[in-house]
């Protein structure tokens, strides 16, 4: 009877080891891409948080609740902490309800630098210390620029370090079917200015040369501010920028004018834009870039972020059916260099305990970088990870453009004001598209930001 | 699934049972502080008026706690928040007023507001009573009358994703799958992105609450029709009265408190509108409304928690007085005057 019970116990237990152990994407030890001594280094020194809860709140939803759920499995795997992953589509009202009611998750995930500043301000935000901003700085492409980004004042009116940046998007691309281009004979542009000859050359053929989608629901907009701030980077000197998304140089300044009508150059354009330009602000940025795949083409080129393969038709093989290539810089500019606008998610502790900093800790291992970047687009900074673990040449090629970035900025809108980066700067970029000067847009803008204190 | 049904039935047993409890020792108490004893008739009596006086507000009491709570509280909160800074910390005075007087969104949602009002109460009532009275004389008026009604059943956020594709734009020659642009399209006309073209986007907005209200309007405008005693339209067809003068001379004057009361409902409804103009357009293109205004200050970004109260003081303050004369109205009713 004992010995029956003592091979009842067993079994179960094997079974649970092996429940467990297949729920992990990739055998911990086995492919040789991933760096397992992290691993079982980082299982090690967490030993002793067994059974403790966690929470998560962040915005990856669907495909990428997925694939963040497949990160998450190898943390509780390790610790043995109750780890619970929750999201919102309207993350950015909902991480505000909960901190100021006073159940905030432990550990918050999100894309804006802006809001967790503001969180910060008000004392919801935890620091990560020095440690772990030096750990950036020393870890990461462009450290710096990511410290910066993680940095905010707190209630007390002290900077600290508060956001550890992980999973990063690069801005600057310009997604093109390379087929198409070969078919018409047309070469990637390496300047702005052989951009706009091409664009003038597609309509010479009788093509048309862009796709450019604003519309993105109650967020309609967004795509131009990326535009823009792509422009603002190939025209001013990265300290102009940063100027910029503090409101030291006003959205009226001539330089900030120049770049939306330099946007506006593109998307205002009849016959540059597919539907023209009365579709550019109603075509789901979701939909948009289908118009490359169409036959006949019904654009050749669309502005967009790394993220974007996500929306292309089913069964599109990167770097065949469609690549992307750097949003170029201007000739009349070489004192700029090549710059890199992206963006990405950071993470931050709104309810101190331990196992949020086990998660934390959890963050510095390669191999939570590696298992996302080996299923989907997930791009890092961290230098310390196997580029062979990404999923395919272009991610890799996209990874790398961010690890070897020296300038790299933020997007500006999620730097700015909330009522401004994710209000007054869309709504101005579809008024602007919807015919008013980019005068009045920016003054528009402006006169928003004037009004918050 | 079974946790939570019985879980969800424990909670309702165990609310019934600590509300009777609560009734009966509240009264056993009540019963043995206020004693009425055989031997002294004045003392008696005198408790027993007491009694009568304390009972209804152990009745009334928890109602009166929970309104206190849910309702008092907010509303004194907010006011007290809109004299406060962004972060609830800093008295500011009228600052947050001030700043709302001068504001051009702000002035565009009112503006926006009170198109609603001029437009939705009227056109639901006027539909529904119209609708009302003409399913009353047809054999299909049922199926109509339920067809009418079916949009009620209808979140507004589904509501507002139906109307989507009836708006639905496609740029260049792409074939227009929204329904709207396909008639103007047959038509000849050019299609247009409805509802970014600004003013007029409120309209197309409107129609959507339209649409979802006009069921309501009818049901109680036929309810209030039907009640009309047969005798007084005989009388009128006699005296050789037509159609429009019944309808106008006869029925509206009777059903007129039921119009008042569907007029009052949809007021209240309309200062409130959210749902619709967050799915539709968030407030893009010069279509925002007040409970929009107040939802983006204070949520978008970390939030404005002073500005955000003084617009939802404006939109209480823009409410009260409807609720007020309604309620008044439907005492006066009540007592029958």
């Amino acid at each position: 009877m004992k010995k029956s019970l003592l091979m009842g116990v067993a079994v179960a237990a094997l079974f649970a080891g092996a429940a467990s152990a297949a729920d992990l994407k990739f055998a911990p030890g086995q492919d040789a891409r991933f760096n397992w001594k992290s691993y079982d280094e980082f299982k090690a020194a967490h030993a002793d948080l067994k059974g403790q809860p966690l929470t998560i709140f962040g915005p990856w939803r669907g495909e990428d609740e997925a694939f963040f759920m497949s990160v998450l499995a190898y943390f509780t795997e390790a610790t043995g902490i109750d780890a619970k992953y929750s999201s919102s589509e309207n993350y950015e009202q909902q991480i505000v309800i909960d901190t100021q009611a006073g159940s905030p998750p432990n550990i918050a995930v999100l894309p804006q630098p802006g809001l967790f500043a503001d969180l910060a301000s008000k004392g919801f935000l935890t620091p990560l210390g020095d440690e772990n901003s030096k750990w950036i700085k020393d870890n990461y492409g462009a450290g710096d620029s990511w410290v910066g980004y993680g940095t905010y004042k707190g209630k007390d009116g002290k900077e600290a370090f508060y956001a550890f940046p992980y999973k990063a998007d690069v801005k600057s691309l310009v997604w093109y079917v390379p087929e198409n281009f070969e078919e018409a004979g047309y070469k990637i542009p390496t300047t702005m200015e052989e951009l706009h000859a091409l664009t003038d050359q597609i309509v010479k053929d009788g093509g048309v040369p862009w796709c450019i989608g604003l519309g993105s629901g109650g967020a309609t907009g967004w795509p131009a501010t990326d535009w823009v701030e792509d422009i603002m980077l190939r025209t001013q000197p990265p300290e102009a920028y940063d100027k910029w998304t503090t409101n030291e140089l006003k959205f009226t300044d001539p330089a900030v004018v120049a770049a939306i009508d330099e946007f506006g150059k593109f998307a205002k354009n009849e016959k540059y834009v597919d539907g023209g330009v009365a579709a550019v602000a109603s075509t789901d940025f979701r939909d948009s870039p289908k118009g490359l795949f169409a036959v006949p083409p019904k654009c050749y080129m669309h502005h967009q972020a790394s993220f974007i393969p996500s929306f292309f038709p089913e069964g599109t093989k990167l770097g065949q059916d469609a690549d992307f290539f750097y949003m170029p810089t201007f000739a009349s500019h070489p004192e700029l260099g090549k710059p890199v606008l992206g963006a990405g998610t950071l993470v931050s502790i709104t309810k101190d305990s331990k196992a949020a900093r086990a998660f934390i800790d959890f963050l510095k291992t390669p191999i939570a970088h590696e298992v996302w970047m080996a299923q989907s687009s997930f791009l890092t900074p961290y230098k310390g990870v196997s580029t062979e673990a990404y999923a395919n040449p272009q991610m890799k090629k996209e990874g790398e453009i961010l690890t070897s970035a020296t300038t790299f900025r933020f997007d500006g809108s999620d730097l700015m004001p909330g009522k401004i980066g994710a209000g007054a700067f869309w709504t101005g970029m579809v008024d602007f598209v919807g015919g008013k000067s980019a005068e009045e847009a920016a003054g528009e803008i402006q006169s928003a930001w004037d009004g918050i204190k | 699934m079974l946790l939570q049904i019985v879980s969800a039935l424990g909670v309702v047993v165990v609310a019934v049972l600590a509300c009777s409890a609560y009734f009966y020792f509240s009264n056993k108490i009540l019963d043995l502080a206020l004693p009425v004893k055989d031997g002294d008739i004045r003392a008696a009596s005198r408790n027993l008026n007491r009694r009568a006086l304390v009972r209804p507000w152990l009745f009334v009491g928890p109602a009166l706690f929970l309104l206190v709570v849910y309702l008092v509280y907010p509303v004194v909160a907010t006011f007290i928040l809109s004299f406060y800074d962004r972060a609830g910390e800093q008295f500011v005075g009228v600052a947050n007023y001030q700043w709302a007087l001068g504001d051009r969104e702000f002035r565009q949602s009112i503006f926006n507001n009170i198109l609603w009002l001029a437009v939705v109460p009227a056109a639901c009532t006027f539909f529904g009573l119209v609708i009302a009275v003409m399913t009353d004389r047809i054999w299909w008026g049922n199926i109509a009358k339920s067809i009418v009604f079916m949009p009620m059943a209808i979140s507004f956020v589904g509501a507002s994703v139906i109307w989507k594709f009836i708006y639905e734009y496609r740029g260049g020659n792409d074939v227009q799958i929204g329904l709207l642009n396909a008639i103007v399209q047959t038509f000849g006309g050019t299609p247009e992105v409805w509802i970014s073209v600004p003013f007029w986007n409120n309209f197309f907005l409107m129609v959507i609450l339209i649409w979802i209200q006009t069921g309501f309007a009818m049901v109680i405008l036929s309810a209030a029709l039907r009640g009309i005693p047969e005798e007084t339209i005989e009388a009128a067809v006699i005296d050789g009265a037509n159609g429009w003068q019944i309808f106008w001379r006869i029925m509206v004057p009777q059903v007129w408190g039921s119009i008042a009361v569907v007029w009052t409902t949809i007021t209240i409804l309309v200062l409130k509108v959210f749902d619709i103009v967050l799915t539709m357009t968030n407030g893009q293109w010069q279509s925002m409304v007040l409970a929009n205004l107040m939802f983006n200050w204070l949520f978008r970004g970390g939030g404005d928690s002073g500005r955000s109260a003084v617009i939802a003081i404006i939109i209480m303050l823009a409410v009260t007085p409807i609720m007020v004369w309604n309620v008044r109205r439907a005492n006066r009713e009540l007592k029958g005057h």
